[in-house]
């Protein structure tokens, strides 16, 4: 052949270029290798692996009986990734008007169309982290798992799930500020302040290897710490006291458009709050637990105070109850001042009792001024002595300081006593006032008011608060009784009487002060209608205390602004509710009224054979449709009782209402929920209306009577 | 044993080289395919195990085959499947299944297998390149005679890839050269065919700048190559972990199976399985592969040099040279000297059907191989006469 060298020739100058090619190659190798080599395998270390946080799981707070107050639940964000590599644009548009009509069904909140047009969008912009929705819940996690196209998952999909904790308080409202928050960027506020050490755990470390995108894997399992859970803190708080607290105190400052106001009411014996509500207007009229009156609040109280003035007096020997004194007609003069009483006329010559009674100012004014007028310092040492002065040093932060004026103070005055008995030129709050007289119905025995009875984990004690004795006797035994008695007459025919009750003895004082708050001065509103602080502390039962309770309600814009009347009537409320419930005050009347009018006696629904058997031994005729159904529904008429069937699907919640306790948690618990009881009798509502999908482990609550 | 060696025929150096790039693909492909795994089969490997060690094992099969034949049918051959593949590219680029926006695949319909036709394409138009240049070898001076009847077939094949896969026409383009240039087409002739692919790619250039969206590869391409060598972009990210994968293998490389890169690389089973080299086996590991196809190049030309007939050498020419050069383009993509490309490592990459056709041109490699040995063999013991 002519060419047949050349050919050989070009072959091998073709393999000589190729032979470069590989050169260069190998040779890009050894400069990555070597002379880039130690970036990129830097780059390498960071971006394959990593220590990641493991989040602990944040302790629950619980009411004392178990209830839910706050916990942590899962919320998830769901976002897609509308070009993802799988999805074509057959399969994007191929979907798009089911998966859009598929959103639109669970978040309706937008149109079908515009489900459609943000999905649209977002994929001729290529954005790959488009969010979906932000904090839904895991039922709703689960149908958008099964929605047309982001059922195929991560990468076919493009459907992307990322789990957050979210701190839920199952009662919303319910001594919201109490119970507080903890979240970052802000100031934590209350209990989950409080104890946000031992609620929060301690979050772990986790060596992982990224396998794509950001999706992490253990490496192993040495290299970990493992997060440690946070506690459960069981609160002292009463699920129902504080329901009917919060509901008491938002009807009465409904009523009177009230500014704010709070309840506290707490066990005398161990000083353990059962229930603190705070409630503040909110602009547009409604009411909301926005910041804890009850603990932070420090103002003047008024009336109650001469509680602490009269047992000063008694301490000192200085006056009896049947001492007669002479509150005159009303007015009295102290130096520039004129002080009032609120009857007109006056009450003139009345017993010490009576005095307190019906809450006159000249009597306790003149009592104290006379007495410790020439060494006041000895009476503000009294009250130093019961521990007025001091903060309560309870956990939750933003406790008010009280404020009880030292005779030694520049601005102490002439008029400063007088005024300091009935309640002005000092401060103290709502707890602080409670906490006195607290004391007052424990025997003189002061304890530090207490929100948290145990901290738990795991169902195991980790530790149990004790009660905390501030002062184990802030008065003599006598003083003390004497000022119960006091107490007691203030209901009994003092400014309380609209408080007695047939059943059980109140015994408390009204308040009633005019406000010299900073923010609204002594007016309030328009500038003409005065501002009141309308209080009621006190306990029951009288005789034997139980729980202490104080109201009060701040800025009364009515003319009612007496403390009987805007305070009072929410203490009865709560008091009345406490005694018709705590068996160990008042035993429980089991009520009976069956309502049968036909001579057979009435039967709940249940299991058919047992129904059969009971029955035929009663010689009671049965009519029954038919006999495959397990359970059946009672009919009872004149002369027999007709079964009808009560069939279900399996997984279906079934019907219990009708029924009897021990058959429907029977059925619900192999359903596999978990039945909470109310009340006693038959069952007349179930929370979980029939025919529903049962979640495993969910929660069904029945109500019976 | 003996009997098995006696049934394979050709050259046994590139039987070996066959052989280790088989085992090669297997150890590699099971280590790579850990992140794909995961997505479709809940991780389980061992499905694409099974599946890729058919397709070896049946690929060798075919080379076997393949080798049995004698090359001269495959110059009738070529001029059947040359006429075949310009539908079939049609119909591809107008019906094919499009995956990452290309449409370069075509379901086989009874055995439900997709093939991407442009790797018979290629196939058939070198087989038929070969035929076509020896016949005109007389006339091959003259541009009408020769030259222009040479370049059709080119210009309609990648004219036919070219919308769907750049890297591929170019591929098949430029190795249509180099054939050119070894079967002796004139030097003034190829500078000619030059500018007319240059100016076709010009062409579409500019009509992906001018219309953008309306292809999406062109989008693709215009980005990948105005991005190449410049800052951050998704193809530099594909870059930035296959040279963590090389610069972290070192000299011996982390050992089998011990890929992390694996699971940053978006193909680390096909386009990128030269990091896994690099990473698994080091430089000694990528030294060796490299060595390996230059071993089979080398062995190819030599046979080119031998075979006194034409097509023969111009067959085995062509198909090794565009074998050969895939794999330095697929390596050069993974050390970053070529822009990303789709180029998968020929019988090593995972890949069907691909691996079958890769068999195929190794197959006829070693036909023409086989019929040398007979050829020296009759020489030898004096039946020359028969054969002529």
């Amino acid at each position: 052949m002519e060419n047949e060298k050349s050919i050989s020739k070009r072959t091998y100058f073709v393999y000589f270029l190729m032979c470069l090619f590989a050169v260069s190659i190998i040779g890009k190798v050894g400069i990555l290798q070597f002379v880039e080599g130690e970036t990129y395998r830097e780059k390498a270390q960071k971006s394959t692996m990593d220590y990641r946080d493991i989040e602990a799981v944040r302790g629950n707070i619980y009411a004392a009986d178990g209830s839910l107050l706050a916990t942590s639940i899962p919320r998830y964000e769901v976002r897609f990734d509308p070009v993802a590599e799988s999805i074509t644009e057959e399969i994007f548009y191929g979907l798009l008007d089911s998966l859009a009509l598929s959103l639109n069904g669970l978040f309706p909140d937008k149109s079908a169309q515009q489900w459609k047009g943000e999905l649209e969008n977002a994929r001729v912009d290529s954005a790959r982290y488009h969010l979906i929705r932000r904090r839904i819940n895991y039922t709703q996690l689960k149908q958008i798992k099964q929605f047309p196209l982001f059922r195929k998952g991560r990468f076919k999909g493009g459907f992307m799930v990322i789990q957050e904790n979210h701190r839920d308080r199952p009662f919303d409202l319910l001594a919201a500020r109490t119970i507080g928050y903890d979240r970052t960027n802000s100031q934590p506020v209350g209990l989950e302040g409080a104890y946000r050490k031992e609620l929060s755990g301690v979050s772990g470390k986790r060596l992982m290897q990224r396998l794509s995108g950001n999706v992490w894997k253990p490496i192993s399992d040495e290299n970990e710490i493992e997060p440690e859970d946070g506690c459960d803190l069981v609160t002292t708080i009463d699920l129902n006291i504080q329901d009917v607290a919060e509901q008491a105190l938002l009807d009465q400052l409904e009523r009177h458009k009230a500014e704010h106001g709070c309840v506290v009411l707490m066990e005398v014996a161990t000083g353990e709050v059962r229930a603190i509500a705070n409630l503040k207007r909110q602009e547009e009229g409604s009411y909301y637990e926005s910041y804890n009156y009850a603990i932070g609040e420090s103002t003047e109280p008024g009336s109650t105070i001469k509680l602490a003035s009269y047992l000063a007096a008694f301490e000192d020997d200085i006056i009896d109850l049947e001492d007669s004194v002479d509150a005159g007609n009303g007015k009295y003069q102290f130096y520039d001042k004129v002080m009032l009483d609120s009857k007109p006329g006056g009450h003139g010559k009345i017993t010490v009792e009576q005095a307190f009674a019906y809450s006159s100012n000249i009597a306790v004014a003149r009592i104290i001024n006379e007495n410790y007028g020439r060494n006041p310092q000895k009476f503000v040492d009294r009250w130093y002595s019961m521990g007025l002065n001091n903060v309560l040093g309870i956990e939750i932060a933003g406790e008010g300081k009280p404020f009880i004026k030292s005779a030694n103070d520049s601005t102490w005055s002439g008029i400063t006593l007088p005024w300091m008995s009935h309640g002005y030129e000092l401060r103290q709050t709502p707890l602080q006032i409670l906490t006195f007289y607290n004391a007052v119905a424990n025997g003189g025995k002061m304890v530090k008011p207490q929100f948290v009875k145990e901290i738990r984990k795991d169902g195991h004690t980790v530790r149990a608060v004790e009660t905390k004795v501030l002062n184990p006797s802030i008065a003599s035994r006598e003083s003390i009784s004497k000022a119960r008695k006091m107490l007691e007459a203030v209901v009994e025919y003092g400014t309380a009487s609209n408080l007695r009750h047939a059943d059980y003895r109140i015994a408390g004082k009204t308040g009633t002060a005019q406000i010299a708050n900073k923010d609204y001065g002594y007016y309030h509103g328009e500038g003409l209608v005065r501002s009141y602080q309308a209080s009621f502390c006190g306990y029951f039962p009288a005789e034997n205390p139980k729980y202490s309770c104080i109201v009060v309600v701040n800025a009364p814009s009515n003319q009612v602004y007496y403390g009987n009347l805007v305070a009072g009537p929410i203490f009865k409320e709560i008091a009345d509710k406490v005694y018709s419930t705590r068996v160990e005050i008042q035993p429980e009347m089991v009520a009976s009224a069956p309502e049968s009018r036909t001579p057979i006696p009435v039967s709940k629904n249940g299991y058919r054979r047992d129904l059969q058997d009971i029955f035929d031994f009663l010689s009671i005729p049965i009519e029954a449709r038919s006999y495959d159904a397990d359970w059946v529904a009672t009919a009872t008429g004149m002369e027999k009782v007709e079964l009808k069937d009560a069939n279900w699907e399996e997984n279906l919640v079934p019907n219990v209402v009708g029924m009897d306790a021990m058959d429907a948690v029977y059925l619900l618990e192999n359903q596999g929920l978990v039945v909470r009881l109310k009340g006693r009798g038959t069952i007349k509502n179930q929370s979980i209306s029939a025919g529903r999908r049962v979640l495993w482990g969910e929660e069904i609550v029945l109500e019976l009577s | 044993m003996e009997t098995l060696y006696k049934h394979i025929k050709g050259d046994k150096a590139i039987w070996l080289v066959v052989l280790f790039l088989a085992i090669a693909s297997t150890l590699l492909v099971y280590s790579s395919i850990v992140t794909l795994a995961y997505r479709h089969h809940g991780g389980n490997t061992f499905f694409y195990l099974l599946r890729h060690g058919f397709f070896v094992f049946a690929g060798v099969g075919i080379i076997y085959l393949v080798h049995r034949m004698k090359y001269t049918y495959f110059s009738r051959l070529a001029q059947l499947a040359l006429y075949a593949s310009g539908p079939l590219l049609l119909i591809t680029l107008l019906f094919g299944v499009t995956i990452n926006g290309a449409a370069r695949w075509l379901n086989i319909p009874i055995i439900n297998q997709t093939f991407q036709t442009s790797d018979f394409a290629k196939l058939a138009l070198m087989m038929f390149l070969a035929r076509r240049i020896s016949q005109k070898q007389p006339v091959i001076n003259d541009w009408t005679k020769s030259t222009v009847q040479i370049i059709l077939p080119i210009v309609m094949v990648c004219g036919l890839i070219l919308p769907a896969d750049l890297s591929t026409s170019a591929l098949v383009f430029f190795s249509s050269l180099v054939l050119m240039f070894v079967g002796g087409v004139p030097k003034k002739h190829l500078l000619a065919l030059i500018g007319i692919g240059i100016i076709s790619l010009t062409l579409v250039y500019g009509v992906g700048k001018a219309f953008p969206g309306s292809f999406d590869r062109l989008d693709t391409w215009i980005s990948r190559i105005e991005n190449f060598g410049e800052g951050d972009s998704k193809g530099n990210y594909q870059i930035e972990q296959s040279k963590i994968a090389a610069a972290t293998g070192g000299f011996t490389g982390k050992g089998p199976g011990n890929s992390t890169q694996r699971h940053f690389l978006p193909h680390p089973y096909s386009d990128f399985i030269f990091a896994i080299v690099l990473e698994e086996y080091g430089l000694i590991g990528g030294l060796g592969m490299l060595l390996l196809y230059l071993i089979l190049f080398f062995r190819c030309v030599k046979i080119v040099n031998t075979c006194p007939k034409h097509f023969g050498a111009l067959l085995v020419f062509g198909i090794s040279f565009m074998l050969v050069l895939q794999a330095f383009i697929n390596m050069g993509v993974a050390v970053d000297i070529l822009p990303v490309t789709g180029q998968p490592l020929p019988l090593v990459s995972m890949g069907g059907t691909s691996i079958w056709f890769t068999c195929i041109s190794m197959g006829i490699i070693l036909s023409v191989s086989r019929s040398l040995e007979l050829e020296t063999e009759n020489v030898k013991s004096g039946k020359n006469n028969v054969v002529t």
